[in-house]
């Protein structure tokens, strides 16, 4: 991926720190590494040329997009696909979900949860908040904004939807959220989602005995099986359960430990398609892995499931290769059998 | 397929790390299977997983350690994890007494969850935190008397008695095991019919280990 290093003379006093595009603290390597590739000319007027389509398509503010939308849904859904341009994220992704309505409809409502509701979660929150994204400099400085406004976001839904309260990993659903938009914003499309305002609620991912994980890493296992019968047989025998890899990848939706830019792309289609996109880059990756996954023992695999290749997470592969992937309907509307069996 | 050196060993005992969120269960993980710590570390979400090998009375034990999620939500995925273990270790925090009070509610949970005869240690842990502290030594000392628990005080940060607590935990299971296998017919804990898990007890180590390389 592209990467700039922070211009050291534009810090001023500030200690210079090397970060990514994204605002992730970069890890001490050689300094050859992940300096600067510079764009070029072709790729900088390629992106600006979907820019100004974006633009047209949005119209300003977002006033022509639910028309376009009706009018073209599939040139719509094929250029999500390619990838939301990042200096329009923000509002595209409060477009998709569905949020920006409850927002307007909902005037007053994250202020008044702020300022005077509290919380039964708070110090879960506050326990939790310089562990979520700590290497991204938003989030890094100890009660600097970023954290501010996380433990804000986070307490406004522990109040919002006390079933719910707080649980650890919607952290960093609201923390990407927060790097693309305001607080306010980030909180509606975290309700958004979690209501299940245009896609199936995710808050059966958070509530007491996390359901709806059980189920879709049930249906995963399904998945592995029908779509790879020889690695689905391997994972057999060696006693590896999705529950040992693909937590966080559905709590999270990839946001804890993937690449930036690939949680981004990942994002981008999640929120306009649903779910089923999690199952299929999870395939995706065990498909693109395959080879070398059905010859490792338990421990090395659980290793190789936590640790994929970077070659198998560039979006511009594992994305095309997800969406051909076909998830039946059928192993999707699996549901667990009961008694619930957690892990078997 | 043969078996390459570095994964020979006698014995493998899986291990669980339970405790409540933000005690540093993960930094006492990465202290001991990779003599590291991270100061900006991630809360967990789901499991993890580490093993490594090392000699315990003179044996080479290979633990395979399993870290859980503490927020009491997880349980619902994480107490999985908790059958066909051999050890646990019971972690708290002594800056902070209700994660030492919750104790009791983890025991519990591995009353509910676990083998009966899982070997459990107390461990309480950021001692480098001197300040702090908030849990006296001599309480919890006590409390692991009377609850039959081995206990030990720990800082991950300046590696403090790590080694130790996993040494310890191991050389009493091996004890055990060792102890049963000669006392008795049938001493395997009952794990072999676990579907999910790859622990052994002495006598199984031979057909285990043919089947965990036969892939």
């Amino acid at each position: 991926m592209e990467s700039k290093v922070v211009d050291e003379n534009e810090e001023g006093p500030v200690v210079p720190m090397r970060v990514d595009r994204f605002g992730f603290v970069k890890q001490e390597h050689g300094p050859t590494e992940g300096l600067a590739r510079s764009r070029s000319a072709f790729e900088y007027q390629r992106d600006e040329r979907r820019i100004r389509k974006w633009r047209k398509m949005i119209g300003v503010g977002g006033s022509d997009w639910k028309q376009y939308v009706r009018r073209k849904p599939h040139v719509v859904k094929r250029r999500i696909r390619k990838g939301i341009p990042d200096c329009l994220r923000g509002l595209v992704w409060q477009l998709i979900s569905g949020s920006r309505d409850l927002l307007l409809l909902n005037p007053g409502v994250y202020e008044q949860l702020i300022i005077y509701e509290t919380s039964a979660s708070e110090l879960d929150i506050i326990r939790d908040i310089s562990r979520t994204f700590p290497s991204h400099v938003f989030f890094q400085q100890r009660h600097g904004p970023g954290q501010r406004s996380l433990y804000n976001v986070l307490k406004a839904y522990s109040v919002f939807d006390r079933d719910v309260g707080y649980v650890q990993g919607m952290g960093f659903v609201a923390g990407l959220l927060l790097l693309y938009m305001s607080e306010e914003d980030a909180f509606w499309l975290l309700v958004a989602l979690l209501k299940g305002a245009v896609h199936t609620p995710m808050e059966g991912m958070y509530l007491v005995g996390l359901p709806l994980v059980q189920q879709y890493l049930f249906q995963f296992d399904h998945l592995v099986k029908e779509h790879m019968p020889k690695l689905g047989e391997h994972f057999a025998q060696e006693m590896i359960n999705p529950s040992m890899y693909a937590s966080q990848w559905f709590i999270t939706v990839f946001s804890y430990s993937f690449p930036f830019h690939l949680a981004l792309r990942i994002w981008d289609v999640f929120l306009f398609e649903g779910v089923k996109v999690v199952f299929k880059v999870g395939l995706a990756l065990l498909k693109y892995c395959h080879d070398d996954l059905v010859k490792l023992p338990f421990e090395k695999l659980i290793h190789a499931l936590r640790n994929f290749p970077e070659d198998a997470m560039n979006p511009d592969i594992l994305l095309p290769m997800a969406f051909s992937i076909k998830a039946s309907p059928l192993s999707l509307s699996l549901s667990l059998p009961s008694p619930l069996l957690p892990c078997d | 397929m043969a078996r390459r050196a570095d994964e020979e060993y006698d014995y493998l005992f899986k291990i669980v790390l339970i405790g409540d969120s933000g005690v540093g269960k993960s930094n006492l993980l990465s202290r001991f299977t990779r003599n590291e710590f991270c100061l900006e570390s991630k809360s967990t979400i789901g499991v993890e997983f580490a093993t490594r090998t090392l000699k315990v009375e003179g044996r080479i034990i290979k633990s395979q350690i399993w870290d859980t999620a503490g927020q009491e939500r997880y349980r619902a995925i994480t107490s999985a994890y908790y059958r066909g273990a051999l050890g646990a270790l019971l972690v708290y925090d002594v800056t902070k007494p209700i994660s030492f009070e919750n104790v009791s509610r983890w025991l519990k949970e591995l009353r509910d969850h676990a083998d009966s005869n899982i070997v459990i240690m107390l461990i309480g842990n950021k001692t480098d935190l001197k300040h702090l502290r908030a849990v006296a030594t001599e309480d919890a000392q006590s409390y692991a008397e009377r609850e039959g628990l081995s206990f030990i005080e720990t800082s991950a940060l300046e590696a403090t008695n790590v080694e130790k607590a996993f040494q310890m935990n191991l050389s009493e299971i091996y004890r055990i095991i060792s102890k049963k296998s000669l006392s008795s017919e049938n001493p395997a804990p009952a794990n072999i019919k676990e579907g999910n898990t790859l622990v052994v007890g002495a006598e199984e180590i031979n057909t285990k280990k043919a089947c965990c390389s036969a892939s």
